[in-house]
């Protein structure tokens, strides 16, 4: 005991001489006799204080050495091993293949999709049989694939610009011609601003996910296209779903939410409605002045996506806006694609200039990605062009729309969910059995009994009739779906793209033998 | 001069700048006359009926007032060399020399001024320390955020009682949530915005080695910019093109435009819609062999590439190993794929194989069930650091942790390897060890879109699998012709003899005549590959003449020397803007990017150079010399070793390039 206390003495000499080393030091920094004073004078007042105080300090320098990425939510779960075991495990360890090989069904879909071996237009010749055919199944809406003007103007670019604009919109990628185009599908639009993003799929899920944030609202129709599924995913906001088409739906999900956050008191958050103009999934049309009045009513901001609509409905293609004669501006964030709607790349969003400045710094796909090529733009920007100066191209698209589903609504084993002027025309089987679900174009179509249907067997069948199609020269395609990952599995269809380009024979030829295809395969099923 | 930091953009009436007013401005016409080309078009376009391919009307208003005609893009070249940017300073003797290419392509016959990329074998990658700069700049540094914080919050409190309009869009308004906080919001308006002239400048014409800016200034504190119609020229160490694709003129333009005259500018759907063509096919082949994997898969945007193909190849109960600097577009698809992810140190083998062992040995949170895949996300070349993938560290812990591993080579893809097959060339590594080679096209190859290239199982299952192949659009057909000429000009074409099979065993090898389409006449300096040699030759030297330049004049600089970028460290923030405009205001104008956070960690802000094959040895002395100087100026210069004076540099860049690494 003794011996020990006398060899700790030097120790405590020590620490005593480093304490007054430490004073000194401490009294010599200018301000620290303010400090000094402080801390007595509360201690003297409140003990306690103190030790708070200091906890408080600790905790705060505890945080800020936290580091972020670690902590997987790890000590509970974690358990010690020895480097041997570790090795053992590691040796163990055997991972799945990347990727699991096609099977032999899979296989035969891939190598089924044709390819085409010249330009692709209304009549283009494919790989795969060698043949000319009438083209139903490739977005070609205003026919501006192929357009002589349109090449010329794309050359004299690549003469100025180059192609590629290498680098990022923030970093020297911002050519004069997408500004131009930006305010060329303003005004076309009559919206404020619009900002052009360099992939038509990859702009809504930045768009989106640039304004709502974790904690908003996003209430959202269940048939939405799959980039709007990813875009709902990424912004980790709270989604509310509504029936496909139901505003009624709609108008309750709406007051629902305002009821809930009337009783938890919760704070005012964003609040979207994400729609689609033309749906991509079933060709129906959102009752955009209906959509108008309850976003109004219920203070939401109206996200619409315009994908397959705009360049397609309306007197000049302008969309959903034209069809319906509202102005774009009622509409908080307008989303179309370039590329379906004049045939050329990339998508935008229209808005106000506060929307689309905003984007500019935290649309991801659109900071992180470089701009869409010169030529490009123009061509887009000349396909604009056309579309306002040739209001003719979209009647005659709907003539031929027109005559299309003339001979098709009369066939007894399909149905076409589509609206009547939707320029993709989608085609399900009829339900043998006389279904509720299978009535045309009804509301509570598909999504109210989602697996009413069984995806192989349509699917199956659905593919004979292309190849019957093919067979006869018309190309039409079965929607292609990720199946398993859309919220909602669509219904297996045959879709058809309609275009102007085609003269309303052709269509009407092409139309009989979908048509006649159809009944070959579907009548003898079983 | 005037101060710098006063200025917005450079005084007008300095005539050291050429303005030209653009030709595009000046379309305007009479309604009348409007209405009349109206009608008349309608009625020519009704009446052509469906005989020909297309039955649009060929009208455009503006196309008749904007033709450039190939005159325009010759006059494009400036007469005048005040800023000495249209003509070498050694004059050309033997070739034909063009002024236009000149700014596009600089011209540099000097052979000395070549070195190849590759990494000497049996050395180790250099280890990367990061140079830290001296302690009163970092204090100024965070002093002068602080600063800027302080300011800001004065300026809010009095503007929204002063000014309310301005602050309407970040408060609740008519029972509307704002769309932009005021909290979220506080940098952009309150740092960003003040030097916003540095971001985002609208440009004109190619990308090459100049650049042509649209000058543009503002008047209410860069709230908004408005342009001035005069352009200034600079040149372009900015741009991602690397190996000076971007090109209006020469064998990759010609075929572009042939290929717009066969094909058109649309691609009119997705791939497994409609969308699918054989000049796509026939570029996706060309990809697979440029970068030595079986098969290859194109779609139209690099970002959507990450963000698509992602989600496909992992899932729940899979794990993502992903560097802390990672892209954005890797971040995105990791985020939709719904896999854990982890992050490692930044290049660090290390801590990688220390979080390895763990993971593997924990197994899946809370079950500690094995994982089903690993899958490693890294890039070759990172782009805001000019880190080269440390690969033979990674070759080897793949080994013995059997992980999965995806490099996404933006940025090193045709800009590093002897044959610029990207880092896996550079070190030397067969390509088919690696699971998954992804890339883009926007950077070497002048062009747009990504690949992702691996085993033809793999790919097939994409195609598939891949949210692209079903719902985006695929990639036109002029891009395409971009990617395939220049990629072949890069390999070279063999002489048609052996077969395809066989060359196709000799990786890094020519392509076969039958890779390319018959239409695509490439001139014989293209095909032979002697020019894509001397591109790769040539940036490699530049990108070493540049970083070992800026360390002897005593500048700090990150990533490796054989990195095509260079990021110079400038710390203060209030230096970028400093810097940026008085770069701009050179007699010569040198473009430059400057970041900051969020780009960057807090204080490191930093210029980044982008090293192209276009520019030649005596652009690398502008820049050097323009550092020089402004780095005397705003105090820059931290390196601690020996200073060159920068004559010796000029006159030994040879040597320099070649010292071996210390
Ligand atoms: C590592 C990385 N991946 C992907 C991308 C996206 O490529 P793109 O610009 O072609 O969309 C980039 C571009 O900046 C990148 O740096």
């Amino acid at each position: 005991m003794d011996s020990s206390a006398s060899a700790l003495e030097p120790l405590f000499a020590f620490l005593s001489y480093a304490l007054i080393q430490a004073e000194l030091a401490f009294y010599k920094i200018p301000g620290s006799h303010v400090i000094a004073r402080y801390v007595k004078s509360s201690h003297q007042n409140d003990p306690g204080r103190t030790v708070l105080e200091v906890l408080l300090a600790l905790f705060a320098i505890r945080t800020l050495l936290q580091s972020r990425t670690r902590a997987d939510n790890g000590e509970k779960h974690f358990i010690q091993f020895s480097e041997k075991e570790i090795d053992e495990l590691v040796d163990e360890w055997t991972p799945e293949p990347l990727g699991a090989p096609l099977t032999t069904e899979e296989q035969m879909d891939l190598a089924s999709i044709p390819v085409v071996s010249g330009p692709n237009g209304p009549r283009p010749k494919l790989v795969n049989t060698g043949k000319q055919v009438l083209n139903l199944a490739s977005y070609n809406f205003t026919g501006l694939a192929g357009n002589e003007t349109i090449k010329e103007r794309a050359i004299e670019t690549l003469r100025k610009y180059g192609v590629g604009s290498c680098g990022p919109p923030g970093f020297y990628g911002t050519i004069d011609v997408h500004m131009d185009l930006e305010r060329d599908i303003a005004d076309f639009l009559g919206t404020e601003a619009a900002i052009l993003y360099s992939q038509a799929f990859a702009t809504i899920s930045s768009s989106i996910a640039a304004f709502a944030k974790r904690g908003d609202i996003i209430v959202a129709d269940r048939g939405v296209n799959f980039a709007i599924q990813k875009g709902l995913q990424i912004s980790r906001s709270t989604i509310r779903w509504f029936d496909h088409n139901d505003l009624k739906g709609l108008e309750d999900v709406l007051q629902n939410v305002e009821k809930e956050r009337r009783k938890r008191r919760g704070p005012l958050t964003r609040r979207f409605i994400v729609t689609e103009g033309i749906f991509e999934r079933d060709g129906t049309i959102s009752d955009l002045p209906k959509l108008i009045e309850l976003k109004h009513k219920y203070k939401y901001r109206l996200v619409l996506d315009e994908s397959v609509s705009f360049g397609t409905v309306g007197r000049t293609g302008r969309g959903l806006t034209e069809l319906y004669n509202v102005p774009a501006t009622q509409i908080d964030m307008l989303l179309g694609s370039v590329a379906n709607g004049l045939n050329s790349s990339g998508g935008f969003c229209a808005g106000s200039r506060h929307v689309v400045d905003h984007q500019r710094i935290n649309g991801t796909s659109f900071v992180f990605s470089a701009a869409v090529p010169a030529l490009l733009a123009v061509s887009a920007s000349e396909g604009i062009n056309i579309l306002r100066n040739t209001p003719s191209i979209l009647s005659t698209l709907q003539e031929n729309i027109r005559a299309i589903r003339a001979v098709l609504e009369r066939v007894d084993c399909i149905t076409i969910p589509s609206h009547a002027a939707s320029p993709i025309i989608h085609i399900y089987v009829r339900a043998q059995a006389p279904a509720a679900t299978a009535v045309a174009g009804s509301k509570s179509s598909s999504n109210s009994a989602p697996l009413a249907f069984d995806i192989a067997l349509e699917e199956r069948l659905l593919q004979d009739v292309v190849d019957e199609a093919l067979a006869q020269g018309v190309w039409i395609t079965r929607a292609r779906r990720l199946r398993g990952q859309e919220i909602v599995e669509a219904r297996p269809s045959i879709r058809l793209a309609v275009t102007a380009a085609l003269s309303r024979k052709e269509c009407e030829r092409a139309a009989g033998v979908v048509k006649a295809a159809a009944v070959k395969v579907l009548t003898k099923r079983k | 001069m005037p101060s710098p930091i006063a200025l917005t953009t450079p005084p007008r009436q300095e005539s050291i700048f050429k303005k030209r007013s653009p030709s595009y401005l000046t379309a305007m016409r009479s309604a009348q006359s409007y209405l009349i080309a109206l009608s008349e078009a309608d009625a020519r376009a009704r009446s052509r009926d469906s005989a020909s391919t297309m039955s649009t009307p060929a009208l455009s208003l503006s196309s008749t007032a904007t033709t450039l005609s190939e005159e325009d893009v010759v006059n494009d070249a400036p007469c005048d060399n005040s800023d000495g940017l249209a003509f070498p300073t050694t004059p050309p003797t033997s070739e034909q020399f063009s002024s236009a290419n000149h700014l596009q392509f600089g011209f540099c016959a000097n052979e000395n001024y070549r070195y190849k990329s590759a990494h000497k074998a049996g050395t180790q990658l250099k280890e990367l320390h990061e140079q830290d700069p001296p302690y009163y700049i970092l204090l100024t540094t965070y002093l002068g955020y602080l600063f800027l914080i302080c300011i800001g919050h004065i300026r809010d409190f009095f503007g929204k009682r002063f000014h309310p309009k301005f602050y309407g869009h970040l408060l609740p308004f008519d029972g509307y949530a704002p769309l932009n906080s005021d909290f979220d919001s506080f940098y952009t308006r309150r740092f960003k915005t003040r030097i916003d002239d540095c971001f985002a400048a609208p440009v004109t014409g190619v990308p090459g080695r100049t650049i042509a800016l649209l000058d543009r200034d503002s008047d209410d504190y860069n709230n908004s910019f408005f342009l001035t119609g005069t352009t200034t020229r600079g040149l372009n160490i900015s741009s991602y093109n690397y190996l000076g694709f971007a090109s209006a003129q020469g064998g990759c333009a010609d075929a572009v435009e042939e290929s717009l005259r066969r094909y058109g500018a649309s691609s009119c759907g997705a791939l497994l819609e409609g969308g699918s063509s054989e000049v796509q096919m026939t570029a996706e082949a060309l990809v697979a062999s440029f970068v030595g994997q079986e098969d290859a898969l194109i779609s139209s945007m690099g970002f959507a590439t990450n963000s698509t193909i992602i989600p496909a190849l992992v899932s729940k109960g899979c794990l993502v190993i992903s560097d802390e600097l990672n892209h954005a577009s890797i971040r995105f698809g990791v985020r939709l794929s719904g896999t854990n992810i982890r992050m490692f140190k930044h290049n660090n083998m290390k801590s990688l194989e220390s979080l390895l062992r763990e993971v593997i040995s924990q197994g899946q949170p809370k079950t500690h069930r094995p994982w089903k895949k690993i899958l490693l996300i890294v890039e070759g070349l990172y782009s805001m650091e000019g880190t080269l993938l440390n690969l033979p560290g990674i070759m080897e812990l793949k080994k013995k942790y059997k992980f999965s591993l995806f490099i996404d080579e933006a940025h090193s893809i045709g800009a590093l390897g002897p044959n610029g097959r990207g880092v896996v060339d550079y070190f030397g590594v067969n390509p088919r060890e690696i699971d998954i080679l992804m890339g883009t096209f926007t950077k070497s190859f002048g062009a747009a879109g990504g690949y992702i290239a691996g085993s033809k199982t793999l790919i097939d299952r994409l195609r598939l699998r891949g949210h692209g192949g079903a719902y985006a659009e695929s990639m036109t057909p002029p891009v395409l012709t971009q990617i395939m000429a220049s990629m072949a000009s890069i390999m070279g074409v063999s002489p048609s003899t052996s077969s395809a099979l066989e060359l196709a065993q000799h990786h890094p090898g020519p392509a076969h005549p039958c890779q390319l389409p018959a239409w695509i006449d490439l001139p014989p300096s293209l095909r032979d590959g002697s020019e894509g040699r001397m591109r790769l030759r040539r940036i490699a030297f530049n990108a070493r003449y540049l970083s070992r330049g800026l360390a002897k004049l005593g500048f700090i600089t990150y990533g490796h020397t054989d990195s095509p970028i260079v990021p110079l460290l400038l710390y203060n923030t209030g230096k970028m803007c400093v810097f940026h405009r008085m770069m701009r205001a050179r007699k010569t104008p040198i473009v430059v990017v400057v970041v900051a956070y969020p780009a960057t960690p807090l204080v490191t802000s930093r210029v980044r150079f982008c090293v192209s094959a276009s520019h030649t040895k005596d652009d690398i002395d502008t820049v050097l010399r323009a550092c020089n100087e402004i780095g005397d100026v705003l105090d820059l210069k931290h390196l601690p070793g020996e200073r060159w004076p920068l004559e010796r540099i000029f006159n030994s860049a040879v040597e320099l390039v070649n010292m071996e690494d210390e």
